[in-house]
């Protein structure tokens, strides 16, 4: 799968009473990277949740390559055509190994090959919940490598550098960067956002284009 | 003294009834402890007792209707496992929904039966089994149990493992996550309320929950997790049995309590000494937490 572009219509979401995303429009082109920064609980997180449909209380229109998701067929392919780097990775109720979480990506091979390029290969055979946070981010990251291999499209990154050291940051945003596919990430790194094409600002649920 | 006990116990497994509960022990020690660790994993560890209250639901239906009460009350389990598999998507999760099913359950059963002029107690005695009691018939569903569990397990681990982890992160792995969610909750109700029928409601804890409990403790991955629940499954079954017989008691109880010292001494070691157990995480952090 190539790269795929993503536009929102209108997108609203909402935490019971709270509207935490409203009236967003976004387009992002194929092979675009978009960083989105704002304040925390400017409705970032929710915003790529609802991309991926795990935010349930979402309205408006979104699209990935085209196609909007109503059924649970739509919503698989969607999932499969994003890539995701959560920003809390699940503590997890049950014990996942790490390898585990690679080969979830569908191409463990390449999503281990990435692992190693990320330092972090070696604990394969380590549960997730005993991995320090940035080793897991580094894991997810090398995760979100495989999915990109089994043909993701959209990589949703949500702050995929905050638990790293500074050479981390840099190696995460490299990996980034070169990946084929349309980018959405969120961060507070500006030395991230800076090697994005755009830079989009969310605040109290609504977005404005930053640069 | 030692020689007397041998000598008895010798003889009583000369015995078919003892002989079948025995084989039904081991058979079930495959089968079971596998769906305790669906259970300890999905987090719906009052689903025995709200399996019961279902159970006693569909006999009171089957009673009411004049169909096989206990197969009224395998299908209500079944109906009521798939019920509650979309309450799985709730931020509450699944185990509130037990808690609900429980309450909703006993009450309608105790309204049916009421209606039906059934002595709940005489309802509830039809649920009850004995592994002393257990026929051919009953040996060769838990057999089937034993192959089927497993087997389920081993062919879906993959999806397995990601969706007991954490649904979203399976959600976004391609994991079919609701159909598996109801295939399980089925497995799970229909497997308890079975085994309330051919052990007795007290053992199905120590057949089912109590190894995975243990396991959970001493294992990394959903595959070491359940190779340990069905080893402990297996030693406390054939230990406890066999005490029972050596010192006639009944076998429930007994199993039940070895089963819970198991489970008590693995939480009373040490995590650093378990750790060394874990030939899988030998390998130390190369990074500072």
């Amino acid at each position: 799968m190539d790269a795929l572009d993503v536009r929102l219509r209108a997108v609203g979401c909402r935490h019971g009473r709270v509207d935490a995303v409203s009236g967003v429009d976004l387009d992002v082109p194929a092979g675009g990277r978009l960083a989105l920064t704002g304040t925390n609980g400017s409705g970032k997180t929710t915003l790529l949740r609802a991309v991926l449909g795990l935010h349930r209380h979402a309205a408006g229109e979104i699209r990935v390559g085209g196609r909007v998701a109503r059924t649970a067929a739509d919503w698989a392919w969607r999932r499969r055509a994003c890539a995701w780097v959560p920003q809390k990775p699940a503590a997890g109720r049950f014990p996942l190994l790490a390898g585990e979480l690679l080969a979830s990506s569908g191409a463990p091979g390449q999503a281990l090959a990435a692992a190693a390029r990320l330092g972090v290969a070696h604990l394969a055979d380590r549960a997730v919940d005993t991995l320090s946070g940035g080793q897991l981010q580094r894991t997810y990251l090398a995760r979100a490598v495989g999915c990109v291999a089994t043909g993701a499209g959209v990589l949703l990154a949500d702050e995929p550098t905050a638990a790293l050291d500074f050479t981390g940051q840099e190696e995460a945003a490299d990996l980034l960067l070169s990946l084929p596919v349309t980018l959405i990430v969120v961060t507070h790194d500006r030395a991230l956002a800076a090697r994005c094409d755009r830079v989009a600002e969310m605040a109290a649920g609504r977005l404005r284009e930053a640069a | 003294m030692s020689s007397v006990l041998a000598a008895d116990l010798g003889q009583l497994l000369q015995l078919v009834p003892v002989q079948r509960a025995g084989a039904a022990l081991l058979l079930a020690a495959v089968g079971l402890p596998v769906v305790g660790v669906v259970i300890v994993g999905l987090d719906i560890m009052p689903v025995r007792f709200a399996m019961m209250h279902v159970a006693l639901l569909g006999i009171a239906v089957g009673l009411l209707t004049g169909l096989d009460p206990m197969l009224c009350a395998l299908l209500a389990c079944g109906l009521a496992g798939a019920g509650v598999a979309p309450l799985a998507r709730g931020p509450d999760g699944l185990s509130g929904a037990m808690g609900l099913l429980m309450s909703l359950a006993i009450a309608a059963a105790l309204l049916l039966l009421a209606v039906s002029g059934v002595n709940a107690s005489g309802a509830f005695a039809l649920l009850w089994g004995s592994i002393l009691s257990v026929g051919a018939a009953d040996l060769l569903l838990l057999g089937a149990l034993a192959v089927t569990v497993p087997g389920l397990f081993w062919w879906r681990r993959r999806d397995l493992a990601l969706l007991l982890y954490d649904r979203e992160t399976a959600l976004t792995s391609g994991v079919a996550v609701d159909r598996l969610t109801l295939i399980l909750l089925v497995l799970v109700a229909v497997s308890v309320a079975g085994a309330i029928k051919l052990t007795g409601a007290l053992l199905v804890d120590a057949l089912t929950l109590l190894p995975a409990l243990a396991a959970r403790r001493l294992g990394t991955s959903l595959t070491s997790i359940t190779l340990w629940a069905v080893a402990i499954g297996a030693v406390v079954n054939a230990a406890g049995f066999l005490v029972a017989l050596s010192l006639d008691l009944p076998p429930g109880p007994v199993l039940v309590l070895t089963a819970g010292a198991v489970v008590l001494a693995v939480h009373l070691v040490p995590e650093r000494r378990i750790s060394s157990w874990r030939a899988t995480a030998s390998d130390t952090p190369s990074s500072s937490h």
